[in-house]
């Protein structure tokens, strides 16, 4: 690809090109309100307060964002080689064989799948209040989840995305309103003062903190989106890593300010008890005594919109991983194919709509709880999931760049990547250890293993079919990885 | 002219005037037809991600001539990737100016909406019918297709109209299957100049920005 500086002179071509180049900001952009700050600070955050009863969250964040700074040195460097930037599984295939990266490409695609699915339970939670303040009448959750069903299937077989302005201005308005509502709690500090407890690294040496580190982890999700727009930004080399280091130091900065704000207007001693009564309600409550209800009436719709543009992002991030493993063959060709009029993913978009369907309609049949066991456990088992591809790409950094070198400085290649690697082995084994805390249930409890579960499953049914394809298919094979690109591998190769 | 049944395949000319296809995807698909054109006059050739002028000699046509005269004075750009970025910007303007000027095209701008696509209307149903009847009618037919052709239900293929072609659903799979034997048998030029279309196509789902 061109660079926006040509060496002799003026070049028409690359000038054209760079024309409508993306710059660092933009970027930046882009991944945070597919991150939706607000839906992590008023969903997850305090429903994990409630669900683990421990407090270290928000110094949590802040270990977490350090790791993934580490780590995001060696991917950044590893993504200029990769076809398909956008995915854990590429780099998983590049750089510890294709068996792993189709094992890590199903780990993702229920891992995404789970968070999308997850959001709708939110969603109905978030928006019951509204429903019951301007129409009167509460409406059942699933309804109200229904109804962003819906929309999110039709805007994601319609391709209607929403508009990037628009996505900007809900992001700052999120953005304002947390800050709001975080200056608020630390200016009326509640019963222990401005204690800085929860953000000393001693409340990270507590039992269980393993949940906080996944916690923290799908907060972060979103921030590897980055890379995908190098073939778009103004000089990869720059815009690229600016903006991946830029979103992980804003998204922890933000959330470990955020989470720790509420503990100080509540208490430390108080939070776990004040969100287990509130639930998603939590900041909401606690900002209603100090700022009024005009403002807090906006943040309650700036969060349910937040959820639906997170929907949206998680939506056409699931239904793109289909489409790329469809390009690759490792999916039925038609996962491949796009339609016509809009050029949307259609099969992956109408497998993920009829996933969400098929999990909302059995929650409401059985009568769960959509905060805590749909969008909190689809949460952690996707934020599971994430850490789990995170950490298999750690390992694939230093595999990839041990075998090519590719002219990157040992601190890309081996300085940064090793330690993120060894955190991030820290960081799954405490969270496997720790699963049941993750999901409040008592130790031994079923679900603390059957989640974890799951991921290994796929994992060795993805290794097993990536050896079906390796001795069937070897053309496909030999295509694992390559994305959109798959079909410029020459047949001699295949 | 390649692009120009291009075009009056993934627009809708006699009826709408609308895109059958995301215009995006017509765009880099009229940039493929384009080199295309070049292609098989032989003026380019295309091996591998490489693209390079094998002959500078004119088409007398003032779009391909452009194209052309564009490709050889910038001859350190030689990836087919940057041409078709670079051509996609124009080429729905190009192309379509080309076929209003053969008198075969008529362009209705919008009237309130500046910023809406314009309509496009055919002169001539006949000849706007022809280049998707024609595919349509070797595909299940199974008849053997020139190399104007191939490239163009290559092209067609590569941007996932093949489906909006073969019209009736029980002809699909014939169609495709025939479709892959005729593909392998093109040559190599065309061949990989329309998977470079087919995976620019396909990274734009994937790096579509939300």
């Amino acid at each position: 690809m061109p660079t926006a500086h040509s060496r002799t002179g003026p070049d028409p071509v690359s000038g054209a090109l760079a024309a409508d180049r993306l710059g660092a900001p933009s970027v930046v952009y882009f991944v945070l309100s597919a991150a939706a700050p607000l839906t992590v600070v008023a969903g997850v955050v305090t429903t994990a307060y409630a669900v683990t009863g421990i407090t270290g969250l928000p110094v949590a964040f802040l270990a977490v964002g350090l790791v993934l700074a580490l780590f995001a040195v060696g991917y950044v460097a590893m993504a200029r080689h990769m076809a398909n930037a956008g995915a854990f599984y590429t780099y998983i295939s590049r750089g510890l064989g294709r068996p792993a990266g189709i094992a890590a490409a199903w780990v993702a695609l229920i891992a995404y799948n789970a968070l999308q699915v997850g959001l709708y339970g939110a969603f109905g939670a978030a928006a019951i209040p509204l429903v019951e303040r301007w129409a009167g009448v509460t409406p059942p959750w699933w309804t109200l989840s229904l109804v962003a069903w819906a929309l999110v299937a039709l805007f994601g077989v319609m391709r209607v995305d929403l508009n990037g302005r628009l996505l900007a201005v809900l992001l700052t308005a999120e953005v304002a309103v947390i800050l709001l509502f975080d200056a608020a709690d630390l200016f009326a500090p509640g019963p222990a003062g401005l204690s800085a407890q929860t953000l000393s690294p001693a409340a990270l040496f507590v039992p269980g903190v393993g949940a906080l580190l996944v916690i923290a982890t799908l907060g972060f999700v979103g921030f590897e989106s980055a890379v995908v727009f190098s073939e778009e930004s103004r000089d990869p080399r720059r815009t690229v890593p600016i903006s991946t280091y830029a979103a992980v130091a804003i998204i922890a900065g933000l959330y470990a300010l955020s989470a720790w704000a509420m503990t100080v207007a509540i208490g430390p001693g108080n939070i776990v008890e004040t969100a287990r009564r509130d639930g998603a309600e939590t900041i909401f409550v606690i900002a209603t005594g100090q700022l009024g209800s005009v403002v807090v009436d906006i943040a309650r719709v700036l969060f349910v919109t937040s959820l639906f543009a997170a929907m949206i992002s998680f939506h056409n991030t699931t239904a793109r991983y289909f489409f790329a493993l469809g390009r690759e063959r490792v999916l039925p060709a038609a996962f491949g194919r796009t339609r016509p009029r809009t050029g949307a993913p259609k099969a992956g978009s109408i497998a993920q709509s009829v996933l969400g369907l098929v999990v909302i309609v059995l929650y409401a049949v059985l009568g769960l709880d959509p905060l805590v066991q749909l969008f909190f456990y689809g949460g952690a088992f996707g934020g599971f999931g994430v850490l789990l591809l995170v950490f298999a790409t750690s390992i694939a950094v230093i595999a990839f760049f041990s075998r090519e070198p590719s002219g990157e400085s040992v601190t890309r290649r081996l300085i940064a990547p090793v330690p993120a690697a060894v955190a991030l082995a820290v960081m799954v084994s405490l969270a496997v250890s720790n699963f049941s805390t993750l999901l409040g249930v008592e130790k031994g409890h079923p679900l603390a293993w059957v989640l974890p579960t799951v991921y290994a499953a796929a994992a060795v049914v993805g290794l097993v079919w990536a050896l079906v394809l390796r001795a069937g298919q070897p053309g496909v094979y030999s295509r694992v990885g390559m994305g959109a690109k798959a079909v410029t591998v020459p047949e001699a190769v295949r | 002219m390649l692009a120009d049944d291009f075009f009056l395949i993934v627009w809708d000319t006699t009826g709408t005037g609308k895109p059958r296809l995301y215009v995006p995807g017509i765009a880099l698909g009229l940039a493929g037809a384009l080199l295309g054109e070049l292609v098989l006059e032989e003026r380019v050739t295309v091996r591998g991600v490489r693209l390079q002028v094998a002959d500078r000699q004119p088409l007398r046509e003032y779009v391909a001539d452009r194209v052309l005269a564009d490709i050889g004075n910038s001859p350190q750009h030689t990836e087919v990737r940057t041409w078709l970025a670079y051509f996609a910007q124009r080429a729905l303007p190009d192309v379509t100016g080309r076929l209003i000027r053969a008198g075969l095209l008529e362009r209705e701008r919008p009237k309130v909406l500046k910023r809406k696509q314009s309509r496009y209307f055919s002169t001539e149903f006949g000849q706007a019918v022809w280049p998707s009847t024609r595919l349509r009618l070797s595909l299940v037919r199974w008849q053997p297709l020139t190399t104007h052709d191939m490239a163009l239900a290559a092209l067609v293929d590569a941007c996932g109209m093949t489906d909006s072609v073969v019209e009736d659903p029980a002809n699909r799979q014939d169609a495709r299957r025939y479709l892959t034997t005729v593909l392998a048998a093109m040559p190599q030029p065309l061949r990989d100049l329309s998977s470079h279309v087919s995976a620019a196509v396909g990274d734009a789902v994937l790096t579509y920005r939300t």
